[in-house]
């Protein structure tokens, strides 16, 4: 393979790779927390970037109950991309507390919240579509101010060129990797969560408050959900209100070819099956997905628990 | 433990294809693979019509194309009001029933079933998907009740059945124009690369089309790249193509993955003319990529530019209300309801149409609506034997988009 090919396919994957990796990173607290996935975290994905994109003041099209709406204010997209994943985490405590606590009160099989949540996704889904309609929106040309939309990494003859966009998304992915491992091992709230992640029960009797920090952990989790949102819409326009569906399935993939549960699994395992799918050759490039998902299955086979997951011992 | 995570991954899995399935899938033009349902229909309509006739509108209101059908729907309301307001069926009003087909085969099925039989409809216009006609289509096929389809573009749609016909072109005429029209513009074109949605059947054949103009035209095809219509992200394709340098960039997708790699090529610096086909002929593909669309020449089955009559009345009546220039599906629509009134008022000239059994009034009108030829937004459409439209006009436009980046409209350039 040309070097120049392989240089532009490798700076694709990595670009795609980040947004997968960013994505993941929010599925994976929450497993790694509670031991269940959260299949709503599509749907707050979404959430979080028609949030950001009201903020900006963007218009409501013509077929939900919000035609034509839009708010009297246009913040700055910085602004609103914070305000706009705020509010996708605090949704997403609001979801824990009605689809999550009542059946952890019930001492329910962990896989009854799978359920619980896939419930949750189709009704935000749905709801979303009620009160936008499904168009797809885009935020403004100038998001990102006056940079320049592509930028050459090879030479004026031999470009490679990759979307300035793309670039932002793989440095904020690197940033929030570097936070949030700061944040899970450095931290006394860290180190609670991990705490409840290994022994419920034992860090009760620590004096942690589980039930806050589990509080703690959904927001984050959503947080980071509608942040990505927000990332990718702005790199590739709100494909209406099953936006992050294709996202959720690929986040499946991503943190279990990662590790269940491990954060750096969840980034590599992102930036894996984005290099893969770069690398899958053109008359194949529609079933790369196909791909990514064939290397998952055989990474199912040969290592269950994931790249960088913890073989589970059973005690007898 | 090991297996606990398998078995606990392919739960998950299901569950994720689950949701995905909640929200139907495809495009207007996949083909048929699911078998007709078998579910009985009760065929015996003996009563009359009395008051407004009533007209089955199935099309998807929710799901991931509740765009499509939405936009269908908006163009047969406003063909209810506008015939409503010109005294309807000779006298008589047209009411409108709709039901949602959402995405899926099922929920066609559903919307049919209760049109057919509850809702006792003259005629359906429907569904959404083609894949979802070959599937509901055949149930009103034995029930004897007219569909015109307004968005099944697929091969073998009109082929169903006796009762199956449809206004919605495969549009197999505009692909050449549109070469055509990329040449006019820049003659020195020699390189084309082509990109197409490969799990759409619709795109796949127009694809097939696209290349065989661009053969007929002299040109050499430097790269053939394919995508889901599901996609968001083309940086791959897009830098494969643009290293070849094409001259011509032509896209068989829909609205949101078409605007979508417009875009990116766009914003990887791809700088020479690009073709969108049928699928990107909504102006729902301008809020995709903005002041990147500039310049896109589309291949259209509906300009909102045909000097018609009728259009002029139906462009104006939608601009008033939305403030934007009506899709191809919309316009479609307008024509289907339009096909069934004037068959209608055909058909009760010869005999009172309340004075007729509703069996015998589905099997009258479908006869009619075969017979008749109807100036429409489409320009003047009559249909085959078996139900195919026949359409005079096909038309390319190109975007122009204002100043603001957020607005545009499709300029007809031929």
């Amino acid at each position: 393979m040309d070097i120049t090919l392989f240089l532009q396919q490798f700076l694709n994957g990595l670009s795609i790779g980040s947004i997968y990796a960013i994505f993941a990173l929010g599925y994976t607290l929450v497993y790694s927390i509670l031991g269940i996935i959260n299949l709503a975290h599509g749907a707050i994905f979404t959430l979080g970037a028609y949030f950001t994109y009201a903020l900006m003041g963007g218009n409501f099209g013509f077929n939900g109950l919000l035609a034509n709406a839009a708010l009297p204010i246009k913040l700055p997209f910085a602004i609103a991309l914070i305000l706009g994943s705020t509010l996708a985490g605090l949704i997403g405590v609001v979801m824990e507390r009605v689809a999550f606590q009542p059946l952890r009160r019930q001492g329910s099989d962990p896989l009854l919240t799978v359920v619980s949540s896939l419930g949750v996704a189709v009704v935000i889904v749905n709801l979303i579509q009620y009160l936008v309609g499904a168009e797809s929106y885009t935020y403004p040309a100038d998001t990102y101010g006056n940079l320049p939309p592509s930028i050459n990494f090879g030479t004026p003859e031999k470009e490679i060129p990759i979307r300035t966009v793309q670039i932002i998304i793989f440095a904020v992915s690197v940033a929030i990797v570097a936070i949030i491992t700061y944040f899970i091992n450095r931290t006394k709230y860290g180190k609670a969560m991990q705490a409840i992640a290994e022994d419920p029960t034992t860090a009760s009797l620590l004096g942690i408050n589980s039930d806050r920090f589990i509080i703690l952990t959904f927001f984050i989790s959503s947080f980071l959900a509608g942040l990505a949102g927000t990332l990718v819409a702005s790199s590739v326009s709100i494909a209406g209100p099953y936006f992050g569906i294709a996202f959720g399935l690929r986040g499946l993939a991503v943190i279990v070819l990662g590790g269940l549960g491990s954060i750096p699994g969840a980034v590599l395992g992102g930036l894996l099956i984005g290099l893969v799918e770069a690398f899958v050759p053109t008359e194949y490039s529609g079933y790369k997905e196909a791909v990514a998902y064939g290397i998952l299955f055989i990474m199912l086979l040969v290592r269950p628990q994931g790249l960088l997951g913890r073989r589970f011992i059973q005690k007898v | 433990m090991n297996n606990a995570i398998a078995q606990t991954t392919a739960l998950l899995s299901t569950c994720a294809l689950l949701l995905t399935g909640c929200g139907g899938g495809g495009s207007v033009t996949n083909p048929p693979n699911s078998t007709p349902n078998n579910t009985t229909t009760n065929t015996a309509q003996t009563t009359t019509t009395s008051g407004a006739i009533p007209i089955g509108i199935a099309l998807a209101q929710t799901s991931n194309v509740a765009l499509l059908g939405q936009e269908g729907f908006v163009g047969a309301r406003i063909a209810e009001k506008y015939f409503n307001s010109k005294g309807g069926i000779n006298g008589t009003p047209i009411k409108l029933v709709p039901q949602d087909t959402s995405g899926d085969e099922a929920g066609a099925i559903n919307a049919f079933q209760t049109l057919i039989n509850k809702d006792k409809v003259v005629g359906i216009v429907g569904p959404t998907l083609s894949q979802q006609a070959f599937s509901a289509d055949p149930i009103a096929e034995r029930a004897k009740v007219p569909v015109i389809g307004a968005s099944n573009t697929a091969n073998g749609i009109p082929e169903i059945g006796d009762y199956v016909a449809r206004v919605s072109s495969p549009v197999s005429i505009v692909a050449p124009n549109s070469v055509k029209a990329a040449l006019k513009q820049n003659p020195q074109i020699k390189k084309v690369a082509v990109f197409y949605a490969q799990n759409d059947a619709f795109n796949k054949s127009e694809t097939e089309i696209f290349q065989k103009a661009v053969k007929e035209q002299g040109l050499e095809l430097v790269t053939v790249q394919k995508f889901q219509t599901t996609d968001t992200d083309f940086q791959a394709q897009a830098t494969n193509a643009i290293n070849l340098k094409p001259d011509l960039v032509i896209i068989s997708g829909l609205a949101a993955d078409g605007g979508n790699l417009v875009r990116q090529l766009r914003e990887l610096g791809y700088k020479g003319i690009i073709i969108g086909g049928n699928g990107l002929n909504t102006p729902n593909v301008l809020s995709v990529c903005k002041a990147l669309c500039d310049g896109v020449l589309i291949a259209q089955a509906y300009s909102p530019e045909y000097p018609g009559e009728i259009n002029k009345v139906f462009r104006q009546t939608y601009i008033d209300q939305y403030k934007k220039e009506p899709a191809q599906f919309t316009g479609q629509s307008f024509a289907a309801v339009q096909v069934y009134v004037e068959a209608l008022k055909e058909l009760d000239k010869k005999t009172k149409i309340s004075t007729l059994p509703l069996d015998k009034l589905r099997t009258e009108l479908n006869k009619q609506i075969l017979a008749g030829k109807y100036n429409t937004p489409l320009g003047e459409i009559a249909f085959t034997p078996v139900g195919d439209v026949i359409q005079k006009e096909f038309y390319v436009a190109q975007i122009k988009m204002d100043k603001d980046g957020n607005t545009g409209k499709f300029v007809f350039i031929k």
